[in-house]
């Protein structure tokens, strides 16, 4: 965390390689992140390059009191969105399975990724909210900053989602079992 | 972590998101063009006080203007004053009981203050999807 700070501290100066070192460290999660927001990889990789170089531009309007990574998904999340034509189907009703970038990106196996049931069964934000939860380990706090919400509405919808997908992870136990069974 | 953190864990991670050097470069080479632009706040000169001066003396004199011209066209006071004029009945004044308040004013904390613009934000977003589900249901 000093480290970053030293590092935002020199990108504020300037200096391109200490805001290079410090996105490094990011950049494969946020990547992540955005295969599973945009509607194909370029639109991903578009998304990615835009909010390095936004966040290298405004890099002194970064308010230490949040984390990075916070103020990153932030901008990461508005490019995102801004990528998104019209007619590019909503995360919730994903129409063309060969488009969506997500499926060449998982190694094939026996069970479905429960990441592209939740694009099926959540809304863009609290989709988001999931997934700053569960995998970059945000707070309640940093998730409502990110995505300009409410912590009670952060909390409420977590909530909500964590129950949706849980029944369809048992559902999906059922459906396996009796596959076994016969 | 429970059962579902798990799986959410270790789902994202067998999303296969590995950066190609062609994009790393590309990533590089756009950041070279870009300089951090100053805070919006340290870019806006102050203003002087000649300038708060004379707009308030502007503003406190359109308001006796206003003033004056309401006054001068009441009808006890203009020139038509006199004979024409019937007295108007009014209604008696309704007289609303009087309730005792006893509040206090919050200071609003850091947080609290938060948490307030993030809730004025949640209602902007519900507004705006009332607004989108209007438009698409006409």
């Amino acid at each position: 965390m000093t480290e970053d700070l030293e590092l935002i501290e020199a990108a504020q100066h300037g200096s391109v390689d200490a805001f290079t070192e410090l996105v490094h460290g990011y950049r494969d999660g946020l990547f992540r992140f955005l295969l599973t927001r945009c509607s194909s990889h370029a639109d991903a990789e578009d998304a990615l390059q835009d909010t390095f170089i936004n966040a290298y531009r405004y890099i002194r309007t970064y308010d230490p009191q949040w984390r990075f990574s916070t103020w990153l998904y932030r901008i990461a999340i508005r490019n995102a969105a801004r990528l998104k034509s019209p007619e590019v189907p909503e995360l919730g009703e994903l129409g063309d399975e060969e488009s969506d970038p997500l499926r060449h990106c998982i190694a094939d196996s026996e069970r479905q990724n429960l990441w592209r049931s939740a694009r099926r069964l959540l809304t863009d934000d609290v989709f988001t909210a999931m997934w700053l939860r569960y995998v970059e380990d945000m707070s309640v706090n940093d998730i409502s900053a990110a995505l300009k919400r409410s912590a009670s509405w952060t909390k409420v919808n977590l909530m909500r989602a964590r129950r949706t997908l849980n029944d369809e992870m048992n559902k999906e136990a059922t459906v396996a079992k009796s596959e076994a069974y016969g | 972590m429970d059962k579902l953190g798990e799986r959410l864990r270790d789902d994202a991670a067998s999303i296969d998101a590995e950066i190609s050097a062609e994009l790393d470069h590309r990533i590089q080479a756009s950041l070279q063009g870009v300089a951090p632009e100053r805070a919006r706040a340290a870019s806006q000169p102050a203003r002087p006080y000649s300038f708060w001066w004379a707009s308030s003396l502007t503003g406190i004199a359109a308001a006796i203007a206003v003033i004056a011209i309401i006054n001068l066209e009441r009808p006890g006071l203009g020139p038509s004053a006199g004979n024409s004029v019937k007295p108007l009945v009014t209604a008696q004044p309704l007289v609303m009981p009087g309730i005792d308040l006893k509040a206090e004013a919050a200071m609003l904390t850091n947080p609290l203050q938060q948490e307030l613009e993030a809730l004025q934000s949640d209602l902007k977003k519900a507004e705006q999807a009332v607004r989108e589900d209007v438009e698409l249901s006409f």
